[in-house]
């Protein structure tokens, strides 16, 4: 007798090996969707359950999870990327050609990329101008928008460190200027050119120090700030999800 | 623990330390000095010691392959070698105010950056543009082969010329 | 007549059965009044399905344009020779198009430095965090405030050539002036809720305006040599 897909899922969920992984067993109640979240590594920064209010597009356009989703993407198609490349000069040039012409989807995962960098970075504009004129920032949250105005530093250096790395005019120009901007620091420039580049010029070593930096410490950095991020919202009190609308209607009153 | 506590406070009646403060700072003592020396040795560490980058020192080639009221860019090492009336000079040709590369312009008689749109005199003083300083001239000599020498790293004041 | 409190206390007419305290804060101080009969679902999958849908959505639009446009690669690095123009990517591009009026050390660490810092501060000051319109209290003598800033400013900007940054400078001051003379109930909906906005909303309106103006300057309106141009003659 045929069985439907429901049933054929609820005996897997049901069986020991399931079980053993999961925990939770088969069913649909609130019990079981709170189990989901409740014990998965990963889920349970989420708190079992959510105002409703606060899920409306209006209330955040869910700019900060669309953020989280192209940096996401970022890093799934920059590992990718990074199997094709190598860090050297001229090497890293002839290695984007390579990515355009001869790896099989080079051109899509290059592009996908770059797409996704000036995405996450107008997103992260967005999030940060819909939080500032919604008040989200207003106590007690106020830590939480430094640690997102260092989440907008750190993207914007990904970006640009990655702007380098394809080492063609575009990049190699955009970080000599950029260079000589820091070492217009008072006292300091020079020696943070310095070691920005690992020399005096744009040359092998900026590459190497931008591609480690790009790759592996702004990465890390970004993935750290991030769970603070999150995590923040939790102790917060949840997504601030504004006024009930009867009170905001009187605001122009006094 | 009340105990501790009380013998933390508890100094001696001419001001030295008990036991437990002067293990304390011996340790917090230990760390800063750890500390900073983490710190020197990560800032050498991330200063390299040794550069593979092209010395500072051009061979601009023979006086004559220059003809008189000439500026000539050589772009692989960014310098102007102009010859006047007066003799020979070497203008960095790295603009002042970001770093990019300038051209001479013959049909204008100018050296303009294509930035940001500073523009200079051939002998380096800014006319037009946001860049703060004018073109430095840099050090020339004659070497023992009768070659033009240039010392990218020595910029030297203004209006000294190398006569032959 | 003491200062005006954030909040009337009353009580419920049974005190005895019912022993509450009932504060009601009349201003928007802090978000931490708690609304208690909120409506809730569940996060699995409320909340998880909402947003799986949203990212799917922004992958559909960043693959769309990944097939469809190639990310653009120019020629080999060659030290020795600067294209003309040398642009930095568009989010920098407002930053580059300050370098061509202030030095470098004002454009490119100064101004940045101080923008970063006053973001940081925000949620510290309380004028951030009170939401009560600009022109609520002695709104003729600031409607003058802001004519004065807004004249020093322009005069300012004008003294360093950025002409560019008057337009946004002079259309903010403009929508305030606007504002302040919508309070009436007779005016339409979208003017009274400009006169309901405080200063913080006035501040980064004009910093986005800056931001977004100088941006689009030198993305479309900067050739060689970083000289004007109009678009849609080159």
């Amino acid at each position: 007798m045929a069985k439907s897909l429901t049933a054929y899922l609820d005996e897997l969920r049901d069986s020991r090996v399931w079980r053993s992984i999961f925990r939770s067993g088969p069913g649909q109640s609130n019990l079981h969707h709170a189990l989901v979240v409740q014990s998965n590594v990963f889920l349970h920064l989420f708190s079992v359950k959510a105002r409703k209010r606060v899920l409306d597009f209006s209330v955040t356009w869910y700019l900060g999870a669309l953020t989280f989703g192209s940096f996401l993407i970022l890093v799934i198609t920059g590992v990718l990327l990074m199997l094709y490349y190598h860090p050297a000069v001229p090497l890293a040039y002839t290695d984007m050609k390579d990515l355009q012409f001869v790896v099989s989807s080079g051109v899509f995962l290059r592009n996908l990329h770059r797409w996704s960098a000036h995405a996450m970075v107008l997103l992260v504009f967005a999030h940060m101008f819909k939080v500032f004129y919604r008040g989200a920032y207003r106590p007690p949250r106020e830590f939480n928008w430094v640690i997102g105005v260092v989440l907008l530093l750190i993207t914007l250096f990904l970006s640009y460190t990655g702007y380098l790395l394809p080492w063609d005019q575009l990049a190699f120009w955009a970080v000599t200027v950029g260079s000589n901007i820091a070492s217009a620091v008072p006292v300091f420039g020079h020696r943070i050119r310095f070691l920005m580049l690992g020399g005096n010029l744009v040359n092998a070593n900026a590459l190497l120090r931008f591609y480690v930096l790009h790759c592996m410490i702004l990465p890390l950095t970004a993935i750290f700030f991030i769970a603070i991020h999150f995590w923040r919202i939790r102790k917060d009190g949840g997504l601030y999800a504004g006024t009930p609308t009867t009170v905001t209607e009187k605001e122009g009153e006094r | 623990m009340a105990k501790d506590a009380e013998k933390e406070r508890h100094e001696d009646p001419d001001g030295g330390l008990n036991r437990r403060q002067f293990f304390v700072r011996l340790g917090l003592g230990s760390l800063a000095v750890a500390g900073a020396g983490t710190a020197v040795f990560a800032y050498q560490f991330l200063s390299p010691n040794v550069l593979y980058e092209p010395s500072p020192i051009v061979n601009a080639g023979k006086p004559a392959s220059y003809p008189t009221d000439s500026v000539t860019l050589d772009p692989a090492t960014g310098i102007f070698v102009v010859r006047e009336a007066q003799g020979f000079y070497a203008l960095s040709a790295v603009c002042t105010h970001l770093g990019c590369l300038t051209v001479w312009k013959p049909e204008l008689g100018i050296i303009a950056c294509p930035c940001h749109g500073s523009q200079f005199k051939p002998d380096g003083t800014k006319i037009a543009g946001p860049a703060p300083r004018p073109l430095p001239w840099l050090r020339m000599w004659l070497n023992d082969d009768g070659d033009l020498m240039v010392d990218r790293s020595n910029p030297i004041a203004a209006r000294q010329f190398v006569r032959i | 007549m003491s200062d005006d409190k954030d909040f009337v206390a009353g009580f419920d007419s049974n005190a005895r059965k019912a022993p509450l305290r009932v504060a009601f804060v009349t201003r928007r101080t802090s978000p931490q009044v708690k609304v208690t009969d909120e409506e809730q679902l569940m996060t699995h999958p409320g909340v998880f399905f909402r947003v799986a849908i949203a990212v799917e959505l922004l992958t559909i639009a960043l693959v769309t344009l990944a097939l469809l446009w190639d990310a653009p690669l120019e020629g080999l690095a060659d030290p020795m020779h600067t294209p003309n123009p040398a642009k930095a990517p568009w989010y920098f591009l407002g930053l580059q198009e300050l370098l061509h009026y202030f030095p470098p050390v004002v454009a490119g660490v100064l101004i940045p430095t101080l923008v970063v810092i006053a973001l940081i501060v925000i949620p510290y000051f309380n004028i951030n965090i009170q939401a009560e319109s600009l022109w609520a209290r002695d709104g003729i003598g600031r409607v003058r405030i802001v004519a004065v800033v807004a004249v020093v400013l322009c005069v300012f900007l004008a003294v360093f050539d950025v002409w560019v940054a008057l337009v946004p400078t002079v259309i903010v001051a403009v929508f305030m002036f606007v504002a302040a003379r919508s309070s009436a109930p007779s005016v339409p909906r979208f003017r009274r809720w400009l006169y309901s906005k405080p200063l913080s909303f006035w501040i980064m309106t004009w910093f986005l305006a800056e931001a977004a103006v100088l941006t689009a300057i030198g993305t479309f309106f900067r050739g060689p040599g970083w000289s004007w141009v109009w678009p849609w003659r080159s």
